[in-house]
Order: C-alpha cells, then structure tokens, then sequence
C-alpha cells in the first residue's frame, strides 16, 4: 500500500471511529482519554482477562485499558513503591501477598455491599476480592506411581530422592509445610513440626520454577511427585499422557487463590470497579475454569459436567479444601525462608 | 570540552544511573516495621549485621565466588584459541563466526538456560546420546559442572570480543621473530603473545567475573534449587519474601565486591606499567 493510500485509509478510520464515538451515550464520554491500569500475569490470563474484561470495558467506556504483565512480586513492591502516588488501578496478586497489603493499607478492603463480593462464596474475600480457587494437589509419575497418591504416599521409602517441591517462599510451599505439619499431627502453627516432617523427604529431587522444568524430569523419572497447584497443570497434562494430578484427601488439597486488589487511592477507582465487576463476573469466570481450569469464586457459574470434574467449583469441594492460617504463615515468611533454605535444601 | 556541553549528560547519568544506586544503598539501611512491610523510620545496620552474622549468606557468598571465578579461568583457557583463530586464521569468515559468538549476548538469558536445560537434562541431546552409545549417562542439572558450563556458555563472548581486539593489534612480526630465533610454540605463546595480550585478558576477565558474580537466571534454572548464589538469593528475598531491605542490602555487598574488583585491576595494571618501563 502506498503512503497515500495508507494515510487515506488511516483518515478514513479515524472519521469512523470519530462518528461512532459520537454516536456513544453521554456516560461513555465521562473515561473517554482516561486508561486504566491493571498488574496481571502473562499468557492465557491475559487473554482472557483482555477479552472478558478489557475489551467490554473499553467499548462501554471509551476508556483504554492497559496491562502490566509480570509477576506477583513485582506488582506488590510496585504498590508499595508508588504508595503516595498509584499509578496503577488494579493488581492481581496471590492469597500469600493480599491480606498482608490489606494490612499495610494498600489496597481497598473488599466492599461487602459489592454485586461481585456477594457472588464469591463466603470467607473467600481475604484482603483483597477471590478471583479463582485452585487446590494444592500432587502431580505424579503414573509409571512409579500406581494409584493417584495421598499425601501420606510421598514418605514412602521407596520414593525417597524423587519429590520434587517449588521454590520457596510461595503458596506452594507454604501449603505443603501446611500439610507436614498436619500429618505429623500438628498444624502451620507448629513450624519445628512442620519442618521436622517435611525434611524427612531431603535430599529434594529438585527445585522446580516452570511446569516445563518438572514434567522434563517427570517424564524422565526422575521425579515421582511433586505438590502442585491445580490450574495450568491439568491443562498442560494433555501433552504429558504418562502425569496424572491427584486431589487428595487427607487432609484435602490446600486452597489457593489469586486475589484482585482494588489499589488504594488509584487514579480511576470507577473503571476499576467496572473492570472488578467484568473479571469476576460470570462469563470470565466461566471460561477461566473451562480454559485454564482455574475453579470460578463466583457462585454462579454453573459448569459442563466434565468440566466440573476437574475443577474446586462445588459447595462440598470447596468445604472438603483445607485452608491455611495465612496472616500467621505471612508473618512467619523470612524465617521460614532461612529454615527452608538450611533444612530442605540444605546444601 | 567546556563544562556547560557536558552537563546534560553529566545531569542524565546522574537521575537514571547513579540516582538508583544512591536509592538501592539509602533502602539497605532501612528496615521493614515488624509485621509489615512498609519500611519503618530511621536508619540501622541491622540488614547488613543479619547478612554477616547468618553463615547461610557466607556461605552463598563463598561458592558464587568461586563459580566467578571457575567461569573466568575456563573462559580464558576456551577464548584464547578461538580468538586467535579469529584473528589470524578465519579469513573471510571472521565477521559470520563473531556474529555467532555474540549470539548469547543478544538473546537474552532466560532462553539459551532453558535450551541448556534440554540439553543437559536426564533426556537431553548429551544423555540421550550417551545411552545410544552405551555409554553411562552423566547429571549435570542441580551440580557445580551444569551451572559452570551454563555460566562459561553465556559469557564466553564476553572474553572472546576483548581478546580478538587485543590479538589484531600484536604484529605477527614478533611472534616470526621469537619463532626464528628458535622459541618453541609454547614458548611463543608464554613469552611473546600472553603478555602482551595481558590488557585484553584483564579486560574480558573483569567481565566475565562481573556478569557470572552477578547472574541470576542461569543459577536458578540449571541449579534446580540445589545451589544458591548471590542472585539467586537476591532475588528470593526481593521477589518472593518481599525484604526489599534485605535483598538491597544484598546488592550492595555485590556492587562493593564488584568495585574492590575494579579497584585491584587498576591498581595492579598502573603496578604492571610501571615495571615495563623499567629497563
């Protein structure tokens, strides 16, 4: 195409988008050159939440949406960082950071009289609004494991140098000191417990930071198991015929969450709201858990029977999760850190 | 040049190079108020006491060290010959193999780790190829030798480059000269070329010790957690503990190693020219 006819066309768009604008009701108008800024993760997230959220937002509004992909960890020394001044509007972040930023006065504490805090199901707001439940579970090597494994199976001798954990500190790891503790016949509350249980299944097969990481290894079998967040890896076990996921039941799979979190004082508190609105509504929730298998907050959504299979989306599922101390846990973290790092990985 | 055409960008390094230094060493006197992590008033030595007294962090300090050092002698030993090669035997395709050598400069290091992570792991193209042969296989992911041959593989260009522009400017007069006067190859080598390469050999080592002391992402992903180093430590306690305090604190003590560094190669270099124009 020739620059003329490029910049013929670009007009012609722009006169477009002009009437259209034009022709919006006069609410559109109110966010109309405003942006809203929203902190999520990267990848099928993103998709979802641009296609859910975003975009209807923008259509309704006339406002822009802009994402800042990246990890939890960068969002929350983002929020603090800017605390006199936000420039971001929302921050997704994981059930481990939420209720520790309520605390610091960070962000919004979730509004019970909200259409979305009431759909989530109950006690699920913790310092910030419930986005999806995932439960921590155990991925295995059906090769070496025969039968979908309780957590008590990953002490058996003959597994001993083939479990594998995720890097620490995170939700991951905080559950299965959870579920240590538990089994020694204690709970989060006695970390020597916990410690003491956990340290038994040293020396680690390994560290794992990507799903790419661990399934190499488990297919390998180099691993056998590892406890792992419900979600991405049930999507990515489709290409993986020989890993399976087991929920456990006893004690049952720690619940998990991603949590969104309303900024305090950020430039748009109204786009943000809408936005809230949009991601936890049910559509977006819907297709989290049919796409991503992420179990939906929103009590709602009612999902395909093979779907529900797989995902924490039952009132009884979701009383059968075994739910963390987190405040305690968060307040724990550096020394558990320097535990974790001497005494399960202990070089 | 006068002052006034300097200062723009005298004022430019200073808000977005030493700006964030003075902030990052201003942060590790700070300390989080307990139970939160908002940094509390006032300042302390506390993150720096905790960083001394804990052996886990001597320890972790120790072994980068090391591998800093292990990734530098190994570069050296493999750069030297490649380029010399480059310099004196490529001929016209001296620029297609510098392009290929600049190769893991340019892409980053999240994506040559993870190739490094097929190649290497317990089905990658080397153990694979060993069970071919009927050979044993060997584990290299989570060991010293995997991170060393990550490390060496990501900055070797960056003692490659310096060498070969070292090695164009040695006329190879001198070398014809030492060989006709009856030098064996390795003489020439110990005698004539070697010190007289020494500026380019100092110059990719301080590099390459820079880059492998303060990496991250190689560590993290070819160690499987068995192995903590500065970085991957650093980013622990900044990503995932959230001890902004602490993790600065951190990166101070690396950016004094690094500067002390920096300090001994010059004064070591100044020493060194000043005995060659002794007689």
């Amino acid at each position: 195409m020739s620059d003329n006819r490029l910049s013929r066309a670009a007009a012609a768009c722009l006169a477009a988008t002009m009437l259209v604008t034009a022709g919006l009701p006069a609410l559109a108008q109110d966010f109309k050159g405003k942006t809203l800024v929203v902190g999520t993760w990267g990848g099928d997230i993103e998709r979802l939440l641009r296609q859910n959220a975003a975009e209807p937002l923008e259509n309704e509004t006339g406002a822009k949406v802009e994402f800042v992909l990246g990890g939890s960890g960068d969002r929350m020394a983002r929020i603090y960082a800017e605390k006199a001044n936000p420039t971001m509007d929302i921050a997704f972040v994981n059930i481990y950071e939420a209720p520790q930023a309520l605390k610091d006065g960070m962000v919004e504490a979730p509004d019970p009289n909200a259409p979305y805090f009431k759909d989530v199901w109950d006690g699920m707001n913790n310092g910030c609004y419930a986005m999806s439940l995932v439960g921590l579970g155990i991925a295995y090597n059906k090769k070496l494991v025969s039968t979908p494994p309780e957590w008590a199976d990953m002490w058996k001798p003959e597994f001993k140098g083939k479990i594998a954990l995720s890097s620490y500190p995170g939700s991951e790891g905080d559950g299965v000191l959870g579920v240590a503790a538990r089994l020694a016949g204690k709970d989060e509350h006695d970390p020597d417990a916990a410690f003491g249980k956990l340290k038994e299944l040293t020396p680690i097969a390994m560290t794992y930071t990507s799903l790419d990481e661990i399934f190499a290894m488990m297919d390998a079998g180099e691993v056998a198991m590892a406890p792992m967040i419900s979600g991405y890896v049930l999507s990515a076990l489709k290409t993986h015929p020989d890993i399976g996921f087991s929920f456990p039941k006893e004690p049952g799979p720690v619940l998990v969450r991603d949590m969104l979190c309303l900024v305090k004082n950020s430039p748009e508190p109204e786009l943000a709201k809408k936005f809230a609105a949009l991601a936890l509504g049910v559509k977006n929730q819907t297709d989290y858990a049919e796409q991503l298998y992420f179990g939906p907050t929103n009590k709602n959504v009612t999902l395909p029977p093979e779907v529900s299979a797989d995902v924490i989306d039952t009132p009884d599922e979701v009383k059968a999760l075994l739910q963390l101390d987190w405040p305690y846990v968060i307040s724990q973290r550096a020394d558990w850190t320097q535990r974790w790092n001497k005494e399960i990985l202990g070089q | 040049m006068p002052l006034p055409f300097l200062l723009p960008a005298f004022t430019l390094s200073a808000l977005v190079f030493l700006a964030p230094f003075v902030w990052l060493a201003g942060t590790s006197l700070r300390v989080q108020a307990e139970g939160s992590l908002l940094l509390s008033d006032g300042v302390s030595l506390s993150n720096y006491r905790r960083l001394f007294a804990d052996p886990f962090f001597l320890e972790v300090l120790l072994r980068t060290l090391l591998y800093s050092v292990g990734t530098t002698l190994i570069s050296l030993l493999i750069a030297l010959p490649v380029a010399r090669f480059l310099v004196t035997r490529a001929g016209r395709m001296k620029g297609i193999l510098l392009a290929l050598m600049l190769v893991p400069l340019v892409s980053g290091a999240l994506l040559p780790s993870l190739g490094m992570l097929h190649l290497m792991g317990p089905l990658g193209v080397v153990n694979g190829a060993a069970r071919l042969l009927g050979l044993p296989t060997v584990k290299l992911l989570g060991t010293p030798t995997g991170i060393l041959i990550g490390l060496v593989q990501s900055f070797l260009p960056l003692m490659v480059l310096p060498l070969v522009n070292t090695f164009a400017r040695l006329p190879l007069d001198l070398e014809q000269a030492a060989a006709s006067l009856g030098a064996p190859a390795l003489a020439v080598w110990r005698r004539v070329i070697l010190p007289l390469a020494m500026p380019g050999i100092v110059a990719g080592a301080v590099l390459v010790f820079c880059a492998a002391f303060t990496s991250f992402v190689t560590p993290q992903i070819l160690g499987q957690g068995h192995i903590a180093t500065f970085g991957t430590v650093a980013y622990q306690q900044a990503g995932q503990v959230l001890d902004w305090p602490f993790a600065s604190a951190l990166a101070v003590l690396a950016l004094v190693m690094i500067g002390l560094l920096q300090a001994a190669v010059s004064i070591g270099s100044r020493l060194a020219r000043r005995r060659e124009v002794r007689p």
